[in-house]
């Protein structure tokens, strides 16, 4: 067994329950606030933030330079890519110019449609998907890339790259076995670890975790932090693979306003609980209320 | 077939303003079949150009023409207007038609009055959507006859994305999430192993990833042609 | 391309779309001996061109009026409405434009220059005066010789009144005789004058048209009574209102349409009791069910399967007739060959019989020519060139024809005078008879998506009241039922025709046809005898490719323009109102409803055939308002007319929108459920929701 490639590998192969975070950069050059919160409430708490990949196909600054900055105050990052914005050739140039600049893991992800974002002019590249990023991180990691000579050989690279990568599955999905098809090729393609999509509702999660128990990677659970009722009830209708409860939305919306954050990270940290035994990690997506990060953890009654 | 929408009346006006004869030159070929481009759709965009005219002042005459295709050199002879007499041709065709009838007339501006939007099938009365790409490298047999290249949003190429709900597409929830169709079709066929399966990522030399893509049936280069070539 | 295939070339080369009609006929006109335009002439009453009517039924049908009242309308016996609901009533539209239009108001075509031979035509009656009229026609100068003092034969002799008033039948004989056809009544062949003496005369050519004047007699005791009549000598002194010996119980010997006319002439002078006996069953009996049905209200009772061998006469007077009983009428080849059995006899009290038993031809008009006649006294006569032994001398109608109608009598006058033309002119007489192929009957399940109308009843006068006079037995129908009857017609045959060099098989005709007919293979096959001719694909095909026969779909935007140069705007807005006519009044359709003001009406049978292209022209052609006026969903002629075009008004408002006009100005409305005089109202209204200025 080859060695860790970053602490986030090495806490999931020491068997840790695991816990992440998730940072968005800004849409501009100001990018000390939300550095400034993840080294404040994330540093220290979890194992690595993840840092998102011009999200939902509205234009920002890129995951690779938000990766960089957090490597510098010493918060280990999780590079997310997507292969909507990028044809083969700038993917594997960018996972070159990650790796050199210490980016160790790395999620590869498909990408909301431009449909869905600010661009929607904007061309989808999807030169390759998920899969086909998958493997062209293995065959960097073998040290060739996608192409080939006029021989047909595969290229040769001068100094290879070493990544921990990582995929997405969404569990809580209406028909699950395509998603559990497409985690398997995942796998087979060089999948380390899962991030999954939002889990609000347990026993579907659990009935998941037992679907995919011949996947022997290990997973993280997502948990978007819910910050009003009336969010709650956006996802069920918009974002695709999340259900939240009904009593969920429910105790949102009876909390006062000032109370929100309270309770919804008590809703976090409880889902967290409760899934703990049948994952090895839990991914928080905080969506800019890094602050409830403590207070999830000690109602998950995870310590740091 | 080639499916097309008309383009807004505004930016055909526009493209036209410093004509003064124009021929509307209808194409008999999809485009008729789709409702767009034919004789009559010509006939309704010649009556809505002079009604134009008359109401901005314009000196415009217009006339209407069709053809069988426009993307064959053979059918030109039916022209019962000549197309070199015009100071432009408004052309209902496709792209394609649009393209060759200005290589077969270099003096006369061919305009497109059509925007070309897809091949399709004809879904139900009045309706199309889109079936093919045109990638060149058609994957149909492995995804039980739906293409992702054209039907899924992304055109993904192993399975559903998380953007699945619902059996419908994060893009638009009148639109049914592809890969989501070809699981449930191959799963019916039994054939959920082509779904297993890793799909490399494509080869998009046959996609316009080396410029314009050309078909020659050597049999059938003319006769001529191949004794000047010897 | 398939046999029959039509391209866009084969139509340009023709010199209208009617000319596609002509590939196969009607039913109605194929069955009509004069094959007249039947689909023609009903649709031309529909919009209210009676004119156009009169002269399109003259134009094969000479003695239309004639026709109106008696024939025996084959046409309405394969209309193929019978097979939707009822035939179409076309002998009573006819009766009712023709009369409504009198001699002055058919249009006569007299030839440039009426210098050619003298042609002496021999009888009156519908033939002779059909091969006169036709030879007038051409050019040549005929003269109709006629030993009655009236011309007409037949209808003028022996026509009961009641069925064809003289003054109607006066009609078509005065149109006939403004063509140049000259009259010589009160002379009679044969006897004031020979066939020689006409020869001599300078008449190049002579045509008998003599016709069966005589009844056939039965010799048999009594028979020779001077109360045993024969049938026609009956009608005809009934005709000329010469007196007849006529008792107080007649029996009428025969069961033909002569023995019933003379029933009911009988029971029409005052006769107490009128029976009329014959070999036949109801079922077998010649006569038409209509004229038995009628005598049966009338009193007069038939006495079937019985021969007369006897008339009983007692004291001068006849006191009876001893029949025997008839075992069958016809063979088992259907020839007429009576069988009778001697040992059921038995007697019938009456004091007259009139004997119809069928008719003879009189010979008279041979005397004095050498003319020959066969050994049972009929006339040499070659029915392939209609002439007789001598050169020059032609015949037709019944005295060489079977028995038969009036309109049949026409036909074959018309032929031998094509004949006569033949032969004056020096060429061998070669007539082609062949005709177009008839269309197809209608499928079934065509016929039931055709909306269903009941027939427009022709009011009949009581029986009680009708055997008191020689007056009409019914009336003529009323303009606004024989609008809605003419609008009962289904244009057979003028259907939709693919043109296969255009058709793109794209399947919107399949798609819009609300009667399924189209099916796509190669390209579009339209079948034209299930066809309706709504025009609904015309109006949609994206190509181009669909036309109807006799029909220029592009001719609309032409019409559009002559109607809007014809209304009078008066500094109004021009607006020009597309309307249904379907049930439109003649007034309507004639444009001689009360003008409104800056309104240029066009009428059209549905709003079916009205496409996008139609409404922009409108706009094209200077108007500055465009009003569509659909009869509502179920009033209009077809299934789906409204719906399809208020969807076509819709795209073409769009269009206009683009264009910068505001959509307003084209709008859409439905007339109100009622007939012919709402349609003006209506209009008025509608202009009244355009926007102003």
């Amino acid at each position: 067994m080859t060695l860790p490639v970053s602490r986030f590998q090495e806490a999931l192969e020491a068997g840790e329950f695991v816990v992440t975070g998730e940072i968005g950069p800004p849409k501009g050059t100001n990018v000390e606030p939300v550095i400034h919160e993840a080294e404040t409430y994330l540093k220290g708490n979890v194992v690595a933030v993840n840092v998102t990949d011009i999200q939902t196909a509205v234009m920002r600054t890129g995951s690779m330079v938000g990766c960089k900055l957090l490597l510098d105050r010493g918060i280990e990052p999780v590079f997310q890519m997507v292969t909507r914005d990028r044809n083969r050739l700038a993917l594997q140039s960018d996972l070159l110019s990650a790796h050199i600049l210490g980016i160790r893991n790395v999620l590869a992800l498909t990408g909301d449609h431009v449909a869905m974002g600010d661009h929607p002019q904007a061309k989808p590249v999807y030169d390759v998907d998920s899969v086909g990023l998958l493997q062209a991180i293995t065959g960097l990691e073998a040290g060739t890339d996608m192409g080939a000579d006029m021989k047909g050989n595969p290229n040769e690279l001068d100094g290879v790259p070493t990544f921990f990568k990582g995929c997405c599955v969404t569990p809580c999905t209406e028909v699950v076995e395509p998603q559990i098809i497409k985690l398997e090729k995942k796998v087979e393609a060089g999948a380390q670890f899962v991030q999954t999509q939002a889990v609000y509702d347990p026993a579907t999660f659990e009935t998941f975790m037992k679907n995919i128990d011949h996947v022997k990677i290990p997973v993280l659970v997502g948990i978007v932090v819910l910050k009003s009722a009336g969010m709650a009830k956006y996802m069920n209708r918009g974002v695709p693979g999340v259900q939240v409860p009904d009593a969920i939305i429910q105790r949102m919306a009876d909390a006062p306003k000032e109370d929100r954050k309270k309770v919804s990270a008590e809703i976090a940290g409880e889902l967290v609980r409760e899934m703990k035994p049948m994952c090895q990690g839990a991914h928080l997506m905080t969506l800019g209320w890094d602050d409830v990060v403590p207070d999830i953890l000690e109602h998950a009654e995870i310590k740091p | 077939m080639i499916v097309a929408e008309r383009k807004p009346f505004d930016e055909i006006l526009e493209m036209l303003a410093p004509q003064k004869r124009v021929l509307v030159l209808a194409c008999g070929g999809c485009v008729t079949v789709c409702l767009t481009g034919g004789e009559k759709q010509a006939d309704e965009l010649a009556s809505q150009l002079r009604l134009a005219a008359r109401q901005k002042g314009m000196d415009l005459t217009i006339e209407s023409d069709s053809i069988t295709r426009q993307c064959d050199r053979e059918f030109i002879e039916n022209l019962k207007a000549d197309p070199g007499q015009y100071d432009a041709v408004l052309s209902m065709a496709c792209g394609v038609g649009v393209g060759f009838m200005s290589e077969l007339y270099p003096e006369t501006p061919f305009l497109p009055t059509l925007n070309t939007t897809f091949y399709g099938a004809n879904t139900a009365p009045g309706a199309w959507a889109e079936y093919c790409r045109g990638c060149g490298d058609c994957v149909l047999a492995w995804t039980g006859g739906i293409c992702p290249v054209a039907r899924c949003s992304k055109s993904l190429i192993n399975g559903t994305c998380g953007g699945t709900n619902d059996g419908k597409c994060e893009v638009d929830q009148e639109m049914d999430c592809a890969w989501l169709l070809i699981y449930k079709r191959l799963k019916e066929l039994g054939r959920l192993d082509e779904y297993r399966k890793i799909r490399p990522p494509r080869d998009h030399r046959t996609d316009r990833g080396r410029g314009v893509r050309r078909l020659v049936h050597e049999e059938m280069v003319e006769l001529e042609e191949e004794e000047s070539q010897a | 391309m398939r046999d029959g295939d039509l391209t866009s070339r084969d139509v340009a080369a023709l010199p209208s779309t009617c000319e596609l009609m002509e590939r196969e006929w009607s039913p109605c006109r194929h069955a009509c001996p004069v094959h007249a335009d039947v689909r023609g002439y009903i649709e031309a009453i529909a919009q209210g061109r009676w004119r156009d009517a009169t002269d399109l039924i003259r134009d094969n049908l000479p003695f239309a009026v004639v026709c109106g009242r008696i024939c025996h309308h084959p046409c309405e016996a394969n209309c193929r409405r019978r097979d939707v609901d009822d035939p179409l009533a076309i002998r009573e539209l006819k009766r009712f434009v023709v009369e409504l239009q009198g001699a002055e108001g058919a249009t006569v075509h007299k030839a440039a220059s009426q210098d050619k031979a003298r042609v002496a035509v021999v009888g009156a009656g519908p033939a002779g005066m059909s091969a006169a009229l036709d030879l007038a026609k051409m050019g040549y100068r005929p003269t109709v010789f006629e030993k009655f003092p009236v011309a007409g034969g037949i209808p003028a002799t022996t026509v009961p009144k009641y069925r064809l008033p003289r003054e109607a039948l006066q009609i078509d004989i005065d149109w006939i005789c403004a063509h140049g056809v000259e009259l010589a009544t009160g002379l009679e062949i044969g006897k004031d004058k020979t066939i020689d003496d006409l020869r001599a005369e300078g008449f190049e050519a002579v045509v008998v048209a003599t016709g069966l004047a005589k009844s056939r007699l039965l010799p048999m005791p009594g028979a020779d009574h001077p109360r045993v009549h024969p049938a026609l000598k009956f009608l005809t002194d009934v005709s000329f209102d010469h007196p007849v010996d006529l008792g107080q119980n007649v029996l009428v010997v025969g069961g033909g349409n002569v023995a019933v006319d003379a029933a009911r002439s009988a029971v029409r002078l005052g006769t107490g009791r009128v029976r009329m006996m014959c070999l036949e069953t109801l079922a077998e009996m010649p006569a038409y069910e209509w004229e038995q049905q009628e005598a049966q209200e009338e009193g007069i009772e038939f006495i079937h399967r019985r021969g007369p061998i006897e008339i009983l006469v007692r004291q001068g007077q006849i006191v009876g007739v001893k029949a025997r009983a008839v075992t069958r009428v016809f063979d088992e080849n259907e020839r007429f060959d009576p069988q009778y059995d001697d040992s059921d006899v038995i007697e019938l009290a009456c004091d007259t019989v009139i004997m119809a038993i069928g008719q003879a031809a009189d010979m008279g008009f041979v005397e004095g020519s050498s003319l020959r006649q066969d050994d049972r006294g009929r006339l040499v006569y070659d029915a392939a060139t209609q002439q007789a032994s001598l050169p020059g001398v032609f015949a037709c109608g019944e005295i060489v024809t079977p028995p038969g109608s009036a309109v049949e009598a026409c036909a074959s006058g018309q032929r031998a005078a094509v004949a006569v033309d033949l032969f004056l002119r020096g060429h061998q007489i070669r007539i082609d008879d062949s005709l177009p192929p008839e269309i197809d009957s209608i499928a079934e399940d065509t016929a039931e998506k055709v909306i269903n109308v009941s027939r427009e009843p022709v009011e009949a006068v009581p029986p009680q009241t009708r055997v008191k006079t020689f007056g009409p037995i019914d009336k003529t129908l009323a303009r606004e039922a024989a609008l809605r009857e003419s609008r009962r017609c289904m244009n057979c045959g003028a259907g939709a025709e693919v043109l296969v060099d255009k058709c793109a098989a794209c399947l919107t005709c399949l798609r819009v046809c609300p009667f399924d007919i189209p099916k796509v293979t190669d390209v579009a096959r339209i079948d034209s005898s299930l066809c309706q001719a709504c025009g609904m694909c015309i109006a949609e095909c994206p190509a181009g490719a669909i036309i109807a026969r006799g029909w220029d779909a592009r001719g609309l935007p032409a019409r559009t323009s002559a109607a809007l140069a014809s209304a009078a705007s008066d500094g109004h807005a021009k607006i020009v109102a597309f309307i249904c006519g379907h049930h439109a009044s003649a007034a309507d359709w004639r444009g001689e409803s009360e003008v409104v003001a800056g309104v240029a009406e066009v009428y059209l049978p549905s709003v079916a055939r009205l496409s996008v292209s139609d409404l922009l022209a409108a706009f094209e052609k200077g108007a500055d308002r465009v009003l569509v006026l659909a009869c509502h969903e179920g009033a209009d002629r077809y299934p789906q007319a409204t719906r399809r075009i208020s969807r076509r008004v819709d795209q073409a408002r769009q269009l206009l929108a683009e264009v910068g006009l505001d959509p307003d100005c084209l709008r859409m409305l439905e007339l109100p459920d009622e007939d012919g005089e709402a349609v003006h109202p209506a209009l008025v209204a509608a202009v009244e929701t355009l926007p102003a200025g």
